[in-house]
């Protein structure tokens, strides 16, 4: 009996998903969610919109009340903050700093891991006498070498371009190999039957069949960069985003520090929407 | 056999797995001449494909050996064109870019004029104009295997290796296909090693047909086709000739058939 009812329900749901086409409607066509004026676009947005300014609203009414002004702080004072340090230059002064060393140690990092990954993978006894220094340096939480590197390098900039630059490059180094190890060698073969040299080899088969794998690597190590960054920065800095949190909390005011991780989200929300679209548009062939 | 192309001087293959030796291919003596257009038949698993990887230099033998215009095959050989069985398009190049590869590389630059023109032939003769710009992964698997046939054409190689190109085409496609396949070679004087488990298709292309038995794979029998060069594909199947030939080996195939099923 019952795969006959399981027919009919299926039928059903067919015949009413044709139904919901012909009629020319957008709607999604799945049969569990039920259709309504809340799939509209505009609606979602308003949803949102509800959300954001119903906690703003409570914690604005919160503060002072049931939580601490001292420690919670309220929204409009974080405004304040906010438009002191864009008028005084502030912000853009520690914006451009965290920027800068993220973007130095994120580029100089994955430069040399991706070279570092093309000539591993390419030599295999390098890559064998290498591979336990590698998982060793790997395996270790690059944030303990921090402190390390101020010794080194100072409270400037190039400690934590340091120490991005540590991070991204084992990021990029594993994604490489792994993209070579991946590549089809039938792929290879093809190209060297007609007439292809190593050279041609590498850069029609292995260099695009890697690609996809060093974005992946690329994207994921946007995250760990920017986070090495702050971090770098919390730990002992005189400029950046990282700063800007430290010192505030020093002071104990709160606000200076929702002000700064309100600019922390501002970028990564922007740094994950360029990326996504980036990656998207460089890849058509992988649908 | 003094002009032979190819030959297999008993050329075996064995591989280790799991420990064990496994032999894919008992030791063959084969001999292809110049312009000569061979078909191998034989069940799955009987070596036809390991005799186009030695052939292309893919494979080293594990016993005997194989010569190409009388040269020992070291590496990969780059006087064969080769379409294997699993159609090795770069998943990241369209259609068009795909088939113009060969022209690409360093050994036969052609200008990127010529090479639009060439390419655009091409299409049109596999039957692919309008999917220039598409890519591997948003055609069906026919239609793949029509991108590499063009590849392996474009660049006309002297040798033309083939693993079972048509198995994955309609009928009336195939025929078309078998039509320009034949026209091809002959008016480029192509040497061809074709690798078929369809002896009627077999029959229908080639000059000799060399039936395989099953695992591990040896030469059966070879058997010339008396159809001449200028057939025609359409209406081959009707000749008496065909037929008589399909049923003489067909005798041969279906033992060999009937015991790969059995294993």
């Amino acid at each position: 009996m019952k795969p006959v009812l399981k027919m009919t329900i299926s039928s059903e749901q067919n015949s009413e998903q044709i139904a919901e086409k012909n009629a020319g409607q957008v709607a999604a066509a799945r049969p569990w969610h039920s259709k309504s004026i809340l799939s509209q676009p505009v609606l979602t947005m308003l949803g949102r919109v509800l959300i954001l300014v119903g906690l703003l609203l409570f914690w604005q009414w919160g503060s002072g009340s049931i939580l601490p002004r001292f420690w919670f702080s309220s929204p409009l004072a974080v405004f304040e903050v906010l438009r002191g340090w864009v008028l005084d230059g502030s912000l853009w002064h520690h914006l451009a700093a965290t920027l800068l060393a993220m973007g130095i140690g994120y580029i100089a990092g994955g430069a040399v891991g991706i070279v570092s990954g093309f000539l591993l993978g390419l030599a295999p006894y390098g890559a064998r006498v290498a591979a336990p220094f590698v998982t060793a340096l790997y395996s270790l939480p690059k944030i303990a070498l921090a402190p390390l590197f101020v010794i080194l390098f100072g409270i400037g900039l190039e400690s934590k371009i340091m120490l991005v630059a540590v991070t991204v490059f084992f990021l990029l180094l594993y994604n490489t190999l792994d993209g070579i190890k991946d590549a089809d060698p039938d792929l290879a073969q093809a190209l060297e039957v007609m007439g292809a040299t190593r050279g041609e080899v590498i850069r029609k088969v292995l260099v695009p069949a890697t690609l996809p794998w060093i974005f992946a690597g690329l994207r994921i190590a946007v995250r760990y960069a920017f986070t090495a960054t702050i971090l770098g920065e919390l730990i002992a800095s005189n400029s950046g985003i990282g700063f800007l949190i430290d010192y505030s909390a020093g002071q104990f005011d709160a606000a200076g520090v929702f002000a700064a991780i309100f600019v922390l989200v501002v970028v990564s929300v922007f740094l994950t929407e360029v990326l996504t679209r980036v990656e998207g548009s460089a890849q058509r062939w992988k649908n | 056999m003094s002009d032979s192309k190819i030959e297999l001087h008993g050329a075996s293959k064995y591989f280790i797995a799991h420990g064990q030796q496994i032999a894919a291919l008992q030791p063959v003596s084969l001999a292809v001449g110049e312009q000569d257009f061979v078909a191998l038949v034989g069940p799955s698993g009987c070596g036809k494909s390991t005799v186009l990887n030695l052939m292309a230099g893919l494979l080293q033998p594990s016993s005997g050996h194989i010569t190409y215009d009388g040269r020992q095959i070291s590496g990969a050989n780059r006087a064969v064109g080769y379409m294997t069985q699993k159609d090795t398009l770069l998943p990241w190049r369209t259609v068009a870019d795909n088939i113009g590869i060969a022209l690409e590389l360093r050994a036969r630059y052609v200008s990127r004029k010529e090479c639009d023109t060439r390419v655009a032939q091409m299409i049109s003769l596999v039957g692919l104009s309008g999917f220039e710009r598409h890519y591997p992964g948003e055609l069906s698997g026919g239609m793949r295997k029509r991108v590499a046939l063009a590849r392996s054409l474009i660049y006309e190689p002297e040798t033309l290796l083939m693993d079972e190109p048509f198995g994955a085409l309609d009928a009336q496609l195939k025929l078309v296909l078998h039509d320009e396949l034949l026209r091809l070679t002959r008016q480029r004087k192509m040497t061809v090693v074709f690798v078929t488990h369809d002896l009627g298709e077999a029959i229908a292309l080639a000059d000799r047909v060399v039936v395989f038995s099953g695992r591990p794979g040896r030469v059966k029998v070879v058997k010339d086709i008396p159809l001449g060069r200028e057939r025609d594909v359409f209406r081959i199947r009707f000749t008496e000739t065909y037929c008589r030939l399909h049923e003489i080996l067909w005798e041969e195939l279906k033992d060999e058939v009937r015991k790969g099923t059995q294993a």
